[in-house]
């Protein structure tokens, strides 16, 4: 090796270099992408026909109020796999008029129907809590049916971190 | 199967008293949306249906689906009319039972 054809060398290991990093960095910023792509269908949220239609089913045709039911959750839901979701009914019940069904609604998820609950005159109360895995930030649903045919609903907007369905 | 962990707001409670109660079963809650080491799908078993009965009257009945997490943890309240016996059953797609109970004597 003399010192004259030392640069040009040099320059052909830089250019390979850049060429590399740039190929690499653009791999990098596309990689999200391509994995969002690839995600598989049944992983994706559902379409939203689908919650329309167990909407239209549970609503039999009646005009919901957005009154009188809660729906607590965290804003933010760091732990995607158990985010704790509460319905409370405000509404006073009796042994006449109560709560028959109520259900929950993940509209970001694969499978939007997440529990269905259907009460008893006997219950006396309405109110309950479980814990949801969320796929991703989305809303979340709650419909609740009284026995004089009223349709309560609630609905909150929930942030989540990374996705908890595939756990 | 796992023995549930029962908790209650009061086992003594008065007649028209609102009673909470928080369970808790261990289940895997298997989504079926996850892939096997093979790369086959593994099958769903969840949790697919709780009952909850005061003595041999039904209460409530819940119906999860793939959205509830695992070791499915549930919160409810009932109101105290008379002593009795609180029986609570988990039921999984596989068909294994798991039971519950909690005896509450209402007073007043």
């Amino acid at each position: 090796m003399t010192f004259s054809d030392m640069p040009a060398k040099r320059f052909k290991t830089r250019r390979r270099l850049l060429e590399a990093t740039a190929l690499g960095v653009g791999i990098a910023l596309a990689t999200p992408a391509l994995r969002a792509q690839q995600t598989p269908a049944h992983l994706r949220r559902a379409d939203p026909a689908e919650i329309q239609a167990i909407v239209d089913a549970f609503l039999g045709g009646t005009q919901p109020v957005t009154e009188g039911l809660k729906l607590d959750m965290p804003v933010l839901g760091d732990n995607p796999a158990s985010v704790p979701v509460k319905a409370v009914l405000e509404v006073p019940i009796s042994r006449d008029v109560y709560c028959k069904e109520l259900i929950l609604i993940a509209e970001g998820n694969p499978r939007p129907l997440a529990c269905r609950f259907e009460f008893t005159s006997l219950a006396g109360t309405t109110e309950v809590a479980v814990r949801m895995r969320l796929i991703e930030t989305q809303s979340v649903q709650a419909l609740a049916r009284m026995s004089d045919g009223r349709v309560l609903a609630a609905r909150r907007h929930i942030t989540v971190t990374a996705g908890g369905c595939g756990m | 199967m796992s023995t549930p962990r029962i908790w209650i707001s009061s086992d003594t409670p008065q007649a028209g008293d609102t009673v909470r109660v928080r369970v808790l079963v261990e289940h895997r809650m298997e989504s079926g949306m996850r892939v096997g080491p093979d790369g086959a799908t593994i099958a769903r078993n969840i949790i697919s249906r709780f009952e909850c009965k005061f003595d041999d009257d039904l209460l409530f009945v819940w119906q999860p689906e793939t959205a509830i997490s695992q070791n499915p943890y549930l919160e409810f309240t009932f109101v105290a009319r008379q002593s009795g016996e609180l029986n609570m059953r988990w039921m999984d797609d596989a068909g294994a039972v798991i039971e519950g109970k909690k005896t509450l004597t209402v007073s007043g």
